[in-house]
């Protein structure tokens, strides 16, 4: 079997003084879409900015290969360009930055790190319109600074419309689908399905089993205290949603 | 009656005061020689102790006879220069613009050491008259040329009542250590509407001193943007008085450091006629061993009812060693008032540099973007495309400059 897009082996990430990730071991196959789905606090979202690069983070033990290599060694530019992109479960603001500079800032700085030509401004200009259809998402918006006065749901749509543009690898997507409405879940995630293909993999956070009947997971992991306690196929989601995250506990503490 | 021992007199202070007495001006000779230049001692130069950082004067400017470029070219702008304190010849003013000139300095007497100095030994004044809605953007381009020189001069703006205008004035000129001193008296007419815009480029070598004096009539719409982005040591004096009530004034300004540079921005505004507001915005940038310094002060007069002034001053740190100083100050004597000021500063913000990063923008470029952020409120301010453009360039300039 080839290289899998994703290996996370024994990893341990602490935060200050707290060890968050205690011994993390997921591998993500190229065109797979795994959902992770685990208790408040349990260590999702540390995943994932360890998995962007945000350097809040100490590994003190395991390693994160990407496309086989080292991706613990890259600056989050790096990791960007080759291919990993995280939707934020909070997507911050930055007044005073035009959304439409900074995604031309974004996609051009990808294409020069890959050794790839920039975009004109017409091909960037269609790229934005073609990724704005595809999440119904007004050109207005995108006139507007960066995340900047847009309600919950509007900066999580602004995400995904990021992602189709920078046409990442690994889209790792925590919490997409809080703070969307019952329409805009299902526009999101019709917008994410078509971007399902077989050399792009996901990785899902959620807490609710909903978003999963839309994306749907080839496999999902049950997170807890820092690391991956169970793994089954997507009826673990539909378990999880009866049960409750009681059982998984006694496992992790076992 | 108490006599005053005398200071003991730096090199130049020394030249000051000979240069005073050479031009006549005997009185200002004899106070400077009796108290010097200001000390941090002195409540509106503490954080730009003169004596310490002024370290020689050249010779008083002699009339130019070469030009540099200018320093900005604004498309369709109106361009009047004055060269080493001297008015020279313009091409025929376009409607409702008169142009003229007047012995002596414009500024009104305060008692503040570059005051004194302009007043003393400006020799003529630039005097622009605006009526009307005029078009073009009246550029003043003021210029120290040739070799170092201490360069007074003047411009009276008068906008009569009703008229519209935009007025740009830059310094500027060649790489030699010039000591400039430059007043400018602006006068707002009842319901006139104004951006003017003072910005200094003079060359590293050189200290620049400005004072701009508003006279702000009833109903007047004034935006005032200050940029000092030249000079390793800089002081703006900034003087707003509200004269005719429901004036609103913007006030905006930027003091951009680097390396070893001393830039310096003192507003003291004055409400002195119920109903009028202010707004005050300003940022300061600073890296290397630069160091910023604004100090604001919002005077409120006991019969100033109704006044509402807002004062902001934000600054970015993008070293270590480097200084951002900021004193706001309200002193208020009506008790009907809104008033208020706030300051901020600090580094560049890690989660929006993480999130730009995170994208596929370089670090590099990530704080570049950032900057450009901050400093952006200040140069989109001003409407008129082409001024807003050409701060715009100034602020690129700076960020593309390898501290
Ligand atoms: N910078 C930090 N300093 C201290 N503790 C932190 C820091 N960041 C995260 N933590 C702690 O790490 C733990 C895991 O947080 P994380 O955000 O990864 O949880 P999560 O699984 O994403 O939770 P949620 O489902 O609520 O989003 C929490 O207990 C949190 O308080
Ligand atoms: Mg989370």
């Amino acid at each position: 079997m080839s290289t899998p897009l994703l290996e996370i082996k024994n990893l341990h990430v602490r935060v200050e003084d707290n060890e968050i990730l205690k011994g993390v071991n997921l591998t993500l196959n190229r065109g797979e879409v795994h959902a992770i789905m685990g208790r408040n606090g349990s260590g999702k979202s540390t995943l994932s900015y360890v998995l962007a690069g945000k350097d809040d983070y100490e590994v003190t033990e395991g390693e994160i290969l990407f496309n086989g290599e080292d991706l613990l060694a890259m600056e989050p530019d790096e990791r960007a360009a080759a291919g990993v992109f995280l939707a934020f479960q909070y997507p911050i603001e930055i007044p005073g930055v035009s959304t439409m500079t900074f995604l031309k800032a974004a996609i051009n700085g990808q294409r020069k790190a890959r050794g790839e030509a920039e975009l004109t401004t017409p091909e960037f200009m269609k790229a934005v319109k073609d990724a704005a259809g595809l999440l119904e998402i007004k050109q207005d918006m995108l006139k507007r600074p960066l995340n900047v006065g847009f309600s919950g749901g509007e900066k999580k749509r602004a995400e995904i419309l990021q992602m189709a543009l920078l046409q990442p690898q690994l889209c790792i997507l925590d919490e997409t689908d809080s703070g969307l409405d019952i329409d805009a879940l299902k526009v999101v995630s019709e917008g994410v399905n078509k971007l399902r293909s077989a050399d792009r993999s996901m990785l899902v956070i959620t807490h609710y089993q909903r978003l999963l009947n839309y994306i749907v997971p080839d496999l999902v992991h049950v997170f807890s205290a820092g690391r991956v306690v169970e793994t089954g196929d997507k009826s673990l989601a539909l378990e999880l949603e009866a049960k409750g995250y009681a059982d998984f506990d006694e496992t992790n503490a076992a | 009656m108490h006599v005053q021992t005398p200071v003991r007199l730096s090199a130049a202070e020394e030249s000051l005061v000979a240069q005073l007495e050479s031009a006549g001006a005997k009185d200002a000779a004899e106070r400077l020689r009796v108290v010097g230049l200001p000390t941090r001692r002195v409540e509106t130069y503490h954080y730009t102790d003169l004596k310490t950082l002024l370290s020689a004067v050249p010779p008083l400017a002699a009339p130019a006879n070469e030009a540099s470029a200018p320093a900005i070219d604004i498309p369709g702008a109106y361009r009047i220069v004055i060269a080493n304190g001297v008015v020279q010849s313009a091409t025929t003013a376009p409607a409702g613009v008169i142009i003229g000139k007047a012995a002596g300095s414009v500024l009104t007497t305060r008692d503040d050491v570059i005051v004194r100095l302009n007043a003393a030994l400006v020799g003529e004044s630039l005097n622009v008259e605006l009526a009307g809605s005029v078009d073009p953007v009246i550029h003043i381009d003021r210029r120290m040329e040739g070799e170092g020189a201490h360069v007074q001069s003047g411009a009276k703006i008068h906008v009569a009542s009703g008229a519209s205008a935009t007025i740009i004035e830059t310094i500027s000129g060649s790489d030699a250590a010039h000591i400039g001193n430059a007043g400018s008296y602006v006068s707002v007419g009842d319901g006139a509407e104004v951006t003017h815009i003072l910005v200094d480029l003079s060359a590293r070598q050189a200290v620049n001193f400005a004072t701009v004096e508003y006279r702000i009539a009833a109903e007047v719409k004034l935006k005032s943007v200050v940029i000092n982005a030249g000079a390793h040591l800089a002081r703006v004096n900034i003087f707003a008085d509200f004269v005719g009530e429901g004036a609103h004034g913007d006030f905006f300004g930027l003091n951009v450091v680097d390396t070893d540079e001393h830039r310096d921005i003192t507003l003291d505004v004055t409400h002195g006629v119920p109903n009028t507001t202010s707004a005050e915005l300003y940022k300061q940038i600073a890296r290397g061993r630069g160091r910023a310094v604004f100090q604001g002060k919002i005077n409120v007069a006991m019969d100033a009812q109704k006044t509402d002034a807002k004062m902001m001053t934000q600054g970015l740190m993008l070293s270590d060693e480097a200084e951002i100083l900021t004193k706001p100050e309200l002193e208020i004597f009506a008790d009907d008032v809104v008033c208020g000021h706030g300051a901020t500063c600090g580094d560049l913000d890690d989660t929006h540099l993480f999130y730009l990063m995170s994208r596929g923008i370089s670090r590099q470029e990530a704080e570049t973007i950032l900057i450009r952020a901050f400093l952006a409120e200040i140069t989109d301010a001003v409407e008129d495309e082409y001024v807003s453009e050409a701060l715009s360039g100034i602020v690129e300039r700076w960020l593309k400059k390898d501290a």
